[in-house]
């Protein structure tokens, strides 16, 4: 069976909370997971313009990521879901996605 | 939540709040007797007093969790008494320090059942009231509510927040001068019912005209006359308003008084668009009477003073002489600040320095407190009735006004002698207050 | 409707510009005061109480419906009349009206601090303000001129009336000394010393606060060559700052363990005015060398404190990664974490460990448990 690297949603209705977890393809979302490599909040935070000198800074999310282990189980053969490949790419992990594949999958 | 924390006479508690009501309700407020009361009577009532003042929007089962018997406080450390003594010498003797001969000043004790409610101090529409942004806990509490608060520059609508050390709230400057304002009168609410029906008609007239974009070139040249005319009535209204004011301005006889109001409402009629044009006509008549009285009040004191160095024998020439000289320069000034007010150039060669710096102030003062009937509150803005009476802020507030922004810096502490949480209550209330809560019943 | 209370208002329109705090000018009336029913023959049914009220406000109470600028105005204390008043409650006499930064304070204190480029220490020692006020005067006066800047209403005649209402400190004139806000030296009780403790110390032997504080916090005695070692209980202060192994020692084990509650000297804000005035006592004559010395001082400690500081960003900074990929609305943040033996726990479930918990009961919405915000980050 192939381990994932994917997003188990926690938090309430209208505030998702995502940990991004290892775990067996099969296993159920809210199943224990083999391990939380991370956090994924996906509600942007908005600079409150109070302090920062830029007045035109973008909102941001924040994600936590244990990097090491990230590529540990990247080494491994784990396959990040769509998602945490986007992630991933950005923590400079993994290489982006061919277009192609993903122009065909959209 | 309903209100039921109104200011009554019959049951005289004392709310926070700035009605006069509650003025009235503080100034009678006598400790309550404690001869042939029970020591629980006594605890009751005195909870019920300092509850009705300390959170009263707070339901007692919430405020139970958040009372702690913890009391903080500090002591003012004087550096050169820990420099003299390491502390041996306090404790030498028998344990109580040794004996000098010149007793240092008595230790003042420190109030601390007075902090029991120092919790309700942290939240946040306690706080607003606090830092003088609102006139009641209440209306603090709305102003969250309603989305007119930040804290840290984000939006807080939980009345309930507990600040944190080093959280800057700031409450909407002109919620801040609503709540804080004299209301408005009758004159001036009719004031703003015309601006608003006004208003509407525009829009309609807009809404009108929109369809009849293409009829519009045709008739450009009709507006462009009417332009001319607009021009020519503005010129005369001026005019005409100088010949009234260039009559006596101190002393205004009521028949004067409608004529100027009517010219106003002609000016108005003709510039509808801006408001900020008929702002300064506006002011003009209350301010500048004012500014002439302070100016003849200011030299005026200095007179009598003179006529008493030089000959006591005819102080009453020289006072005259003086009035005379201030009513002069009192013609002068009146000029040079309806000019200014009028837009035209003003000629300060003939003013003194101290009348150019009156000149200067009084238009400062009009631009940063205009007249303006779309405002909430009564402009030119003063403060409400009784508010000095209540106007105070604890240190553990450091407050911008000029922003409506406030820093927590600290929770409230008790001092030897000063507790530092706003209170209307003595120790003979918040004793037993205190008691109460230090024994759980719950 | 009972007859409505017509004193005269102080306008505040006009007079705090032109005489600040004299208050010898007569108040004029606002001329829309007047409009108000003057000729209404109807009298309102009226309670004992409503009668009582307003007699009360017309008499009395009238001086306290407008202020005078400069002075307060509070309800006045049966107990003594002449001297200002400064209590607002006349039954608590253990709350008084504490004064307010000035306008011209403030903004000396944001001159010297931001472009004077001093300390926030030497400012405090100078001007007499709590370090934790200066920088908050410091942000509101930034905040206030970015509004100005960004032309945003401001609440200015409110600002001058609560001025006016308010006792003040004022900003020295030249040559002038500068009266102190605030006591700047406030030590906080510590919770350890409440208890009352039956302690026999023997006649011959020096009880010093070192002592209290190891006694108060259950800490054995200190050995006689470490007593010896420590001339002035304000020595403790220098190991502190200087982070000397074994200056905040611990006593205690597991969770039990707590530091051991250090002397007055060291747990106050300014430490080293103590040792400047052990310096005045040791030296009397060189008042100069005194000064420098403590500037020495103050600058030592900021330099210390500002590198740590420094250190703390830096490691803040490092964790975390700024990412703000082209195109997209948002920017993101990424922050290092440990997934390992030492933050999960034996049991997998330590709160130390990336993400939400498995198998623990969510508490969140139980009774009593805040479910609004507790913290805003700035």
């Amino acid at each position: 069976m192939v381990v994932r690297i994917r997003l188990a949603r926690f938090g309430n209705k209208h505030s998702p909370f995502y940990n991004i977890v290892v775990a067996q393809a099969r296993s159920a979302r809210g199943a224990k997971p083999l391990e939380v490599i991370g956090t994924y909040n996906p509600v942007p935070k908005r600079p409150t313009n109070l302090y920062d000198e830029n007045p035109n800074a973008r909102p941001y999310k924040e994600i936590a990521l244990d990097r090491s282990r990230a590529r540990y189980w990247l080494g491994v053969g784990a396959q990040p879901s769509d998602p945490v490949w986007k992630l991933l790419t950005m923590a400079g992990l993994v290489k982006p996605k061919p277009a192609t594949y993903l122009e065909k999958n959209v | 939540m309903r209100n039921r924390a109104s200011n009554t006479l019959s049951k005289g508690k004392i709310r926070q709040s700035w009605s006069k009501y509650n003025l009235y309700n503080l100034q009678r407020f006598r400790s309550p007797p404690t001869a042939s009361r029970t020591f629980f009577q006594q605890k009751w009532t005195a909870k019920a007093l300092a509850r009705a003042y300390h959170g009263e929007q707070v339901r007692e089962g919430q405020w139970k969790r958040m009372f702690s018997r913890r009391i903080r406080s500090v002591v003012p450390m004087n550096t050169l008494d820990l420099a003299k003594d390491d502390g041996s010498e306090t404790s030498a003797g028998r344990g109580s320090g040794l004996k000098t001969a010149e007793d240092p000043s008595p230790s003042r004790r420190v109030p601390y059942t007075n902090m029991a409610f120092a919790p309700l101090e942290r939240r946040l529409d306690v706080a607003i009231f606090r830092a003088l942004f609102a006139s009641s806990a209440r209306q603090a509490r709305q102003f969250v509510i309603h989305g007119a608060v930040t804290v840290n520059g984000q939006k807080m609508r939980h009345p309930s927040y507990l600040l944190n050390p080093g959280d800057l709230f700031q409450v909407d400057p002109e919620r801040v001068m609503f709540a804080t304002g004299a209301p408005k009168t009758r004159f001036e609410r009719r004031e703003t019912r015309q601006l608003k029906q006004k208003d509407q008609k525009e829009d309609n007239d807009e809404a009108e005209a929109e369809p009849e974009q293409e009829a519009k070139e045709a008739k450009e040249e009709s507006i462009e006359k009417k332009d001319e005319n607009v021009k020519d009535t503005l010129k005369a209204l001026i005019s005409q308003a100088k010949t009234i004011m260039s009559k006596d301005k101190s002393v205004l006889p009521a028949k004067r008084k409608q004529e100027l109001r009517g010219f106003q409402k002609r000016v108005r009629a003709v510039l509808s668009r801006s408001a900020t044009s008929t702002v300064l006509t506006d002011s003009l008549e209350a301010q500048f009477s004012e500014l002439t009285l302070a100016l003849k009040a200011k030299r005026a004191e200095p007179a009598p003073k003179e006529g008493k160095k030089s000959t006591k024998e005819q102080p009453s020439e020289q006072e005259a002489a003086a009035a005379s000289q201030t009513e002069n320069t009192g013609d002068k000034l009146s000029e040079a600040f309806q000019k200014a007010v009028e837009g035209e150039e003003v000629d300060t060669s003939e003013l003194s320095d101290e009348e150019f710096d009156v000149l200067r102030r009084a238009l400062t003062q009009m631009r940063d407190n205009p007249i303006d009937h779309s405002k909430p509150y009564s402009t030119p803005w003063c403060p409400r009735d009784y508010m000095s009476a209540f106007a105070f802020i604890p240190r553990y507030l450091e407050v911008n006004q000029n922003i409506c922004a406030a820093v927590y810096l600290r929770h409230p502490v008790a001092r030897p002698g000063l507790a530092e949480v706003p209170s209307p209550f003595g120790e003979t209330v918040s004793t037993p207050a205190y008691g109460w809560y230090l024994k759980r019943r719950w | 409707m009972p007859p409505r209370v017509q004193s005269r208002r102080v306008s505040s329109i006009l007079l705090p510009y032109l005489a600040p705090s004299s208050a010898s000018i007569q108040p004029s009336s606002c001329p829309s005061q007047i409009l108000s029913r003057q000729f209404s023959a109807t009298s309102a049914p009226q309670t004992k109480l409503r009668r009582e009220m307003f007699a009360w406000l017309n008499t009395e109470g009238a001086a306290l419906k407008d202020h005078v600028p400069g002075e307060t105005n509070y309800l006045p204390n049966p107990r003594n009349f002449n001297e200002t008043n400064l209590k607002p409650f006349p039954h608590n006499d253990n709350f008084i009206s504490e004064s307010i930064l000035s306008e011209e304070l403030r903004n000396e204190i944001y001159t010297r601090v931001v472009k004077k480029k001093r300390s926030v220490r030497a400012v405090s020692v100078e001007l007499g303000v709590e370090m934790k006020r200066i920088a908050a005067v410091v942000r509101l006066v930034e905040l206030e001129q970015r509004q100005r800047a960004q032309g945003k209403p401001l609440a200015l005649p409110y600002a001058r009336a609560v001025h006016e209402m308010v006792p003040t400190t004022r900003l020295a004139e030249k040559g002038e000394r500068q009266a102190w806000h605030e006591p700047i030296n406030d030590l906080p009780a510590h919770p350890a010393t409440g208890a009352q403790i039956f302690y026999p110390v023997p006649e011959s032997r020096s009880f010093t606060r070192v002592d209290a504080g190891r006694v108060f916090s259950a800490a054995p005695a200190l050995e006689n060559e470490r007593r010896e070692a420590i001339s002035h209980p304000s020595d403790l202060a220098e190991d502190v700052l200087n982070k000397k192994p074994g200056a905040i020692e611990m006593v205690g084990k597991g969770d039990n363990a707590r530091e051991v509650l250090l002397p007055a000297d060291a747990r106050i804000p300014h430490p080293h005015l103590v040792k400047m005035e052990l310096d005045r006592i040791a030296f009397p004559e060189e008042r100069r060398q005194i000064v420098e010395r403590n500037v020495k001082r103050i600058a030592r400690q900021d330099e210390i404190e500002k590198s740590r500081r420094e250190k703390a960003e830096a490691w803040r900074e490092r964790s975390i990664r700024h990412i703000e990929p082209e195109g997209g609305r948002f920017d993101f943040r990424f922050q290092n974490v440990e997934f390992s033996k030492q933050t999960t726990g034996a049991n997998g479930r330590s709160h130390k460990a990336p993400g939400r918990r498995y198998g623990v009961p969510n508490q969140s919405h139980k009774r009593g448990v805040t479910k609004i915000p507790t913290r805003v980050e700035a």
